[in-house]
């Protein structure tokens, strides 16, 4: 199992795009991926749930990562996070 | 409605445009609102699969619409059909529409029930752009209904009519064929909503707002006058005859009219006092130019300079702009054509730009603004357009200026890069004019002061009367705000001609009122030297300023 803990930093929060970019990633891995937020939790790999966390700008997202390439969709999902979540440039 | 005793149905709601047609009316079912029966036994397999296909139907249909906004109208466009697309095929909502099938329901109200969860989940959330998403929600739900009724309402359509409908959503819009359809006719609706939009673009006559039409009038012939905002179905055939007689006469009258204004094309628009107003073109790039001077165009008066960055990657490089820019003004043979210098922001977004969202883009970081900040960018630009100027007659023209201070900053640029151009032996022409437009209030109340800094004006009608008024034009709950209250922004323009002329220069208008032929006497009256419009309304306006007073 590998966490992590990210807080977001884009104005526009976890939107329908960076939700989307989030979702397609996750699924590219076989480890099962969830994503917390304010005490709501949501399935990586499903959009809807992600975008109902209702996860703004200023919030933090808490990674729990477990399978037999959590280490990779560990750094891919950071990676990812700070791309499109994190301050823009 | 009522009905004659001919059988006639007569609806009235708001008419459109001015223009009448009559055709068989084909009522394009709103998918939700269907009653259903279903004439055979539920079995799980069979609703799970039919979901599917639909589903795989409604997909192919999204890319398909994507692909075709995309080289139609642009990128940016394209996003809301991308996201459908992740909305379609989002686990969360298939399972969903699964689970329901297995307690027992039909597909379509798996589907209206799954989809119905989603909407009020995402309308429960703080965020207001999250609570938008659930009009996609609906929109894909309202395709997936539609895929498995199977009745594909666009298709196959050998005769063209007359579409009926609760209101089409952009989806539905994008995938008609345009040219099978002879008018609108929409239950509900404003006057702004898409269809109206739409109606006037392709210029055929439409009725919104004129509550339910039944299904059981679907394939009727109807006469349709968008004057009136009336809509006869199943006339007789003397009054078809009488509406045919009228429509005839209707299309001569509008041909000598058009005739009219060509004889009046290569002569100056001057009032009956004798005012004379220049009449330009607005474009977007040089392929309109050819014809914005068929139609009589006496200069350009507003050329958007954001095509070649839209289109584009990356930054364009001065060469790509200065061959543009040259383009167009050789092509203008030594007429006037007015440059603006990039009007980017927040709302009109370039990616390579980098631009942060905003909350209030209209507001926010955009056009002059940028450019001051970004210099080099900015610089690139007006050597190109300095380079073009030996070419032709070209302006230079600033938007959103709000400062005398803003001004004086773009004159040093310019003034900048004119040494540079001179220290390497470039020609421009040395005596280019320099102008702003005038978008805000503030520089409408400083017109005074910035009068004596520029040698033009152009006012953007568009901007200063959403800033003037505080109302969104586009927002149909306060868009009216914009349309009735034209006075405050007609005494700002007033304020700037009388600013402008004192100090010998001239004053346009270039916002979509310069097209508005009800305003055309009270800027002849204000003294407006120039009215930039877009290719299709040059002659009406030229006819129009012959005829004022």
């Amino acid at each position: 199992m590998k966490e992590f803990k990210f807080i977001i930093k884009d104005k526009n929060g976890l939107h329908a795009r960076p939700a989307g970019a989030l979702c397609a990633k996750a699924k590219t891995f076989n480890s099962k991926i969830d994503v917390k937020c304010d005490g709501k939790e949501a399935d990586a790999k499903r959009l809807l749930s992600l975008m109902s966390l209702g996860a703004v700008s200023g919030k933090e997202l808490e990674f729990y990562i477990s399978g037999d390439d959590e280490n990779e969709a560990y750094s891919a999902l950071l990676e990812l996070c700070e791309q499109k979540l994190g301050d823009g440039e | 409605m009522y009905f004659k005793d001919t059988g006639e149905a007569v609806f009235k709601g708001i008419g459109i445009t001015n223009t009448k047609a009559v055709g068989k009316i084909k009522i394009l079912k709103s998918a939700s609102s269907e009653k259903r029966e279903y004439s055979y036994a539920h079995n799980i397999d069979n609703e799970i699969m039919r979901t599917e296909i639909a589903i795989d139907k409604v997909a192919n249909a999204i890319n398909e619409s994507s692909r075709r906004t995309m080289s139609e109208i642009g990128k940016s466009e394209a996003e809301i059909f991308e996201i459908h697309s992740m909305l379609l095929n989002d686990d969360d909502f298939l399972d969903a529409i699964k689970s329901e099938i297995r307690t027992g329901k039909y597909a379509e109200e798996a589907v209206e029930i799954s989809a119905k969860r989603f909407e009020n989940i995402l309308l429960s959330l703080d965020d207001e752009y999250l609570r938008g998403r659930s009009a996609d929600i609906r929109d894909i739900k309202n395709q997936i209904l539609q895929a498995l009724s199977e009745k594909e309402a666009t298709k196959q359509d050998s005769e063209p009519y007359i579409l009926v409908s609760d209101d089409l959503t952009p989806s539905q819009t994008v995938r008609l064929e345009k040219s099978k359809i002879l008018g609108f006719v929409t239950f509900g609706g404003t006057p702004s909503s898409h269809t109206a939009i739409l109606a006037r673009a392709m210029g055929i006559p439409a009725i919104v707002g004129t509550g339910y039409i039944s299904d059981d009038y679907d394939g009727m012939l109807a006469l349709l006058d968008g004057a009136k905002g009336e809509i006869i179905i199943n006339p007789s055939r003397k009054r078809k005859e009488q509406f045919e007689n009228e429509m005839e006469n209707e299309d001569k009258i509008a041909l000598e009219h058009e005739r009219y204004l060509r004889s009046l094309m290569n002569k100056p628009a001057v009032t009956r006092s004798g005012h004379k107003i220049m009449i330009y073109a607005n474009i977007g790039d040089e392929s309109e130019v050819s014809g914005a001077i068929s139609n009589g165009a006496e200069g350009i008066g507003l050329l958007r300079s954001e095509f070649l960055y839209l289109s584009k990657n990356t930054y364009p490089t001065e060469n790509e702009l200065f061959e543009a820019y040259r383009d167009v003004a050789i092509k203008m043979q030594g007429r006037r054509v007015v440059i603006r210098t990039l009007d980017i922001g927040a709302d009109k977004k370039i990616p390579y730009f980098n631009l942060e969202n905003e909350e209030n883009p209209a507001l926010g970081y955009r056009a002059i603004r940028i450019c001051l900040d970004r210099k080099e960018i900015f610089k690139t630009q007006l050597r190109a357009i300095l380079r073009a100027s030996s070419y032709g007659t070209i302006s230079i023209m600033v938007p959103m200026i709000v400062s005398v201070d803003e001004v004086r900053k773009c004159k040093s640029i310019i003034e900048e890069c004119k040494r540079e151009l001179l220290s390497n032996g470039v020609e421009f022409d040395k005596k280019i004019e320099f102008g702003i437009m005038i978008e805000t209030p503030a520089a409408a109340i400083m017109s005074d002061k910035l009068s004596s800094e520029v040698d033009f004006f152009s006012v953007g009608t568009n901007d200063l009367t959403q800033y003037t008024l505080a109302a969104d034009r586009q927002n149909s709950m306060v868009g009216k705000i914009c349309e009735e209250n034209t006075e405050p922004v007609l005494r700002l323009i007033k304020a700037c001609a009388d600013a402008i002329h004192q100090n010998g220069g001239w004053i346009g208008i270039c916002g979509e009122m310069a097209a508005d032929l009800s305003l055309t006497q009270s800027f002849a009256s204000i003294g407006v030297d120039e009215l930039s419009v877009s290719v299709p309304y040059l002659l009406g306006v030229r006819g129009k300023v012959s005829e004022c007073k």
